[in-house]
């Protein structure tokens, strides 16, 4: 059968390169050379020639994916997962804290403390990356406390019955101390649930002797506010042992507590990267896109009902490891989805049943987001969303949110494209 | 025109098939398969939406699974297995290392049916084409999916250098084009994509796979097969070598450049999208040449089309390649792109570049080398005749419900942009949402589901067809055509 392989020299068949025929080679030679121009222009160079390829788009941006995400924990185990807790990683010459007083809270500190807190009227918010906290007035302070909160409730009455025609809100004031816990890092209640982010980019001071983060000397830096020392209790339901947050409970010692199965706290980092893989796996990309195109009826897709949605730009997608830019809508674009749909909720009903809460909707369920309420007493039949759901919710909300920073979120007007003036006609592309 | 010189001792070589076998008939069973996939989602997912709901079932872990199986085991593997049939014949030597394609062709049905048959349990990859999983379990899916690919262009180099006839055909330049370009494609695609910078780099490099997928790695395996068996089937040397040439270098400057055209308006450099939007217009030179001279090679004997089923498919084949060229250029156009993109127009074009093009070319290059490696006749022509009918009125049916519903969306979004100001263009989006132009889509979605039932209903007689060729009847008379190197 393979007699040529018999007889490896006779003339034509054996196997060496001179028999390679010219035309054979100049085959290999011209494809490959080919080939290789095209992938030096359009694989290796553009990385190179556009720095949007590879740069953030903003300090905001950097500084929520780098150091927020990293340090914002979230759990749903807590009282088997019906309410979200968000726990924040504090570190000494790491996190900023800031200690500001509102009209209902006011705080008490030692002398030396003094200078951290931001009073009522203070114009310049202050910021240190000492590690402080505040707590309910304990020792002295409490006395202290408890007198002021008198007098200030008394005025408060007071400007009530004053002026009976003018509206005038009655207030609980509410006294906190701010002291030093002398550790090195801590974990803090978030009760803002870390939606929305402390972000200054005026008026601000830094109250170190020098600045040990990159991220402090940026135009704008993401702050912690009031931190409260998180602490947790344990609770029994008959033989199953829980937890929920205490202000007297014991506080969470270390990271891996915290990440333990007790606790079960994971990243928001991790998270977002799980919701990466999960829109992966799922196939969501098969049917959504994540671009906002430089199209009109894209812009109005995505848009707010007042502003149009600014296109996407390279610099959007560089903390992801996958992009899923999309060749098809079935469903509508998501690259706007944080900003559009906002809600935890929302969210929740959409994926326990798209075709309910979106009418004419094709989407699949995704039930598997969902586990069973384990002690079958809600009202509703839906699920409670188990960590999967987090994932990809809080993926989600990466998406629109990150651009620029709130105080110049496209959403309210401020948008750097200027995307409304440019299809308005008002102002021209050069 | 012209012809080989060294046509004496064609006679004497006998041909082992038995890697060919091992590409071809798996593949046959998956071409069904696949399709019944694609009817399940077509149904599933749009006619009644997420009738059968749950996690291992909707339409985002069963499409890869179709998409995988069609272009993996059935398209790309029905390819192989054709040029382990044409790439010996042409060279006129018994295959090289016949036992190591037998051990590629182990690993290759291993890696890719383990790894397709993965998505439902949530190990997509995550790129578009290269959803393949890097791991199941301890099991590297991709790096045995490459290992098998590098032996086979092992076993098809050494083939080609150890050819007796000097002269090497337009189908083995396409060969070795394509054993170069899907060594570094699928390397880029699989692997080198976890290493470039994350975002919008990742996103270049994935359409670069995406596009050389279809560019460089099915459209040269589907011209060598035309190219080959067209010349076989109908008894008639090729029109013009010098033509072929053309198309052939045509293609190797022209397809690496142009995958950023997927991003048109996206989120990508504007100098790249102008670069892909000129490279894709001249894609009309190799399209052009290589239709017509499949035409000019038939146009001797226009009688042999309405004689052969096989004929049939590749001269119906050649058509839709015309369409699939003259489409994707035009739809790199950024203002008809700003109509079709995003739509199911896309969805159409897809499925007539592999489905109405290049699978109909491996239909009929298999309904020539089946019987030739089996030495029977094929079992009956009258279903070659209804598998090829039921094939193209499908076909145009499902095609044709994609583009008109895809491009009548395109012009409902587009619609949202009509006025002067933000208000307005928001006053349309209230009129018209989003999720109303995709209910809008429900009879076209019917159709295409309609068409391929249809398809699918010719491919399993064709299947059926085979099968009892391959098993029913006792050798018969038929013997390979002797002259193989004088008639093309």
């Amino acid at each position: 059968m393979n007699k040529e392989q018999n007889e490896p020299h006779e003339q034509g068949n054996g196997f060496s390169i001179h028999s390679l025929q010219f035309s054979a080679l100049l085959t290999v030679i011209g494809v490959i050379v080919l080939f290789s121009t095209a992938v030096i222009t359009i694989l290796i160079a553009p990385s190179y020639i556009d720095s949007s390829w590879t740069s953030h788009s903003s300090p905001y941006q950097a500084q929520m994916y780098e150091i927020e995400d990293p340090n914002i924990y979230i759990s749903s185990a807590s009282s088997h997962g019906l309410d979200l807790q968000y726990v924040r990683h504090l570190k000494q010459d790491f996190t900023l804290l800031a200690f500001k007083e509102s009209e209902e809270m006011r705080l008490l500190a030692p002398p030396e403390l003094e200078k951290y807190i931001t009073k009522l009227d203070g114009k310049t918010l202050k910021l240190t990356s000492r590690l402080l906290l505040i707590r309910e007035p304990q020792d002295h302070f409490k006395e202290i406390a408890n007198q002021r909160r008198a007098e200030l409730q008394k005025q408060n009455t007071a400007l009530i019955k004053a002026e009976p025609g003018k509206v005038v809100e009655k207030i609980n004031y509410q006294f906190m101390e701010l002291y030093d816990p002398k550790k090195n890092e801590l974990f803090a209640l978030d009760p803002l649930g870390a939606i929305i982010q402390n972000w200054v980019d005026e008026n601000y001071l830094i109250l170190d002797d020098s600045v040990k983060q990159k991220y402090h000397s940026d135009k704008g830096v993401i702050y912690a506010i009031n931190p409260r020392e998180y602490r947790v209790k344990q609770v029994r339901f008959g033989d199953i042992v829980r937890w929920r947050y205490d202000p007297e409970g014991m506080p969470v010692k270390s990271l891996e507590d915290l990440q333990g199965p007790g606790l079960d706290f994971h990243s928001r980092k991790e998270l977002i990267y799980y919701g990466e893989h999960i829109y992966a796996i799922e196939g969501c990309w098969y049917c959504h896109t994540d671009q906002t195109r430089t199209l009109i009826q894209d812009v109005v897709l995505n848009g707010s009902d007042s502003f149009p949605a600014p296109p996407s730009s390279p610099n959007e997608y560089i903390y992801q490891k996958i992009t899923f830019p999309g060749t098809r809508r079935i469903g509508p674009d998501l690259s706007r989805v944080a900003v559009k749909r906002p809600s935890r909720d929302w969210h929740k009903s959409h994926f326990w049943s798209p075709k309910t809460a979106s009418a004419g909707s094709i989407m699949p369920s995704f039930r598997h987001f969902f586990d069973n309420d384990p002690r079958g007493t809600g009202k509703s039949a839906m699920g409670i969303p188990n960590h999967e759901f987090e994932a990809i919710f809080q993926y989600m909300m990466t998406k629109g949110t990150r651009i620029t920073p709130p105080t110049q979120a496209w959403w309210l007007g401020n948008d750097p494209v200027q995307t409304k003036e440019i299809i308005e006609g008002k102002v021209k592309i050069r | 025109m012209v012809t080989t010189t060294t046509t004496t001792n064609t006679s004497a070589t006998t041909y082992d098939d038995s890697a060919a076998k091992l590409f071809l008939y798996p593949a046959i069973l998956f071409l069904i398969i696949g399709m019944s996939f694609g009817v399940f989602i077509a149904f599933n997912a749009f006619i009644f939406p997420d009738y059968f709901a749950g996690e291992y079932i909707h339409f985002g872990r069963v499409r890869p699974v179709h998409v995988g199986t069609v272009t993996l085991l059935w398209l790309l593997s029905v390819d192989i297995g054709l040029m382990l049939y044409f790439v010996p014949r042409l060279c006129g030597v018994s295959l090289w290392g016949q036992k190591i394609a037998l051990w590629a062709g182990g690993l290759w049905w291993f890696s890719l049916i383990l790894g397709v048959n993965s998505f439902p349990w949530g190990t997509n990859f995550g790129w578009e084409y290269a959803e393949l999983p890097t791991w199941i379990s301890w099991i590297p899916i991709k790096v045995f999916f490459t290992i098998a690919w590098l032996l086979m262009v092992l076993v098809f180099f050494m083939t080609i250098a150890r050819r007796k006839f000097e002269n090497m055909y337009v189908s083995l330049w396409y060969s070795m084009g394509t054993l170069i370009w899907t060594t570094f494609t699928v390397f880029v695609g699989s692997f080198v994509i976890n290493w470039v910078p994350e975002g919008i780099s990742r996103v270049n490099v994935s359409w670069f796979y995406v596009h050389n997928l279809v560019g460089l790695i099915y459209t040269p395996m589907g011209l060598a097969t035309a190219y080959y068996f067209l010349p076989k089937l109908a008894n008639t040397p090729i029109y013009s070598h010098r033509l072929s040439m053309i198309g052939f270098w045509s293609i190797a400057f022209i397809y690496a450049w142009i995958g950023t055209h997927h991003m048109i308006h996206g989120p990508i450099s504007q100098w790249m999208q102008t670069l892909s939007i000129v490279f894709s217009i001249w894609l009309f030179i190799p399209v052009w040449t290589v239709v017509y001279n499949l035409f000019a090679t038939l146009q001797s004997d226009w009688a042999k089309y309405l004689q052969s089923a096989p004929i049939r498919f590749l001269m119906m084949g050649n058509i839709f390649y015309l369409i699939t060229c003259v489409q994707g250029p035009l739809m790199a156009l950024r203002n008809v792109n700003e109509i079709t993109s995003k739509t199911d127009w896309v969805i159409g074009h897809s499925h007539i570049s592999l489905y109405g093009t290049f699978t109909f070319f491996a239909i009929s290059g298999l309904y020539y080398a089946i019987p030739s490696i089996v030495k029977k006749p094929l079992w009956s022509n009258v279903l070659a005749d209804w598998h090829f009918a039921l094939n193209l009125w499908g076909s145009i049916l499902f095609l044709f419900s994609l583009w008109v519903g895809g491009f009548l969306q395109g012009l409902m979004w587009a619609n949202w942009a009509n006025g002067d100001s933000f208000a307005e263009f928001h006053a349309n989006i209230t009129r018209l949402s989003f999720v109303d132009t995709v209910a809008l889509m429900r009879p076209w979605w019917i159709m295409r589901g309609i068409g391929g039932i249809i398809i699918l209903l010719g491919n399993i007689l064709f299947v059926v067809n085979l099968f009892n060729t391959i098993i029913l009847k006792a050798p018969d008379k038929v013997q390979e055509p002797v002259a193989e190197a004088v008639r093309i």
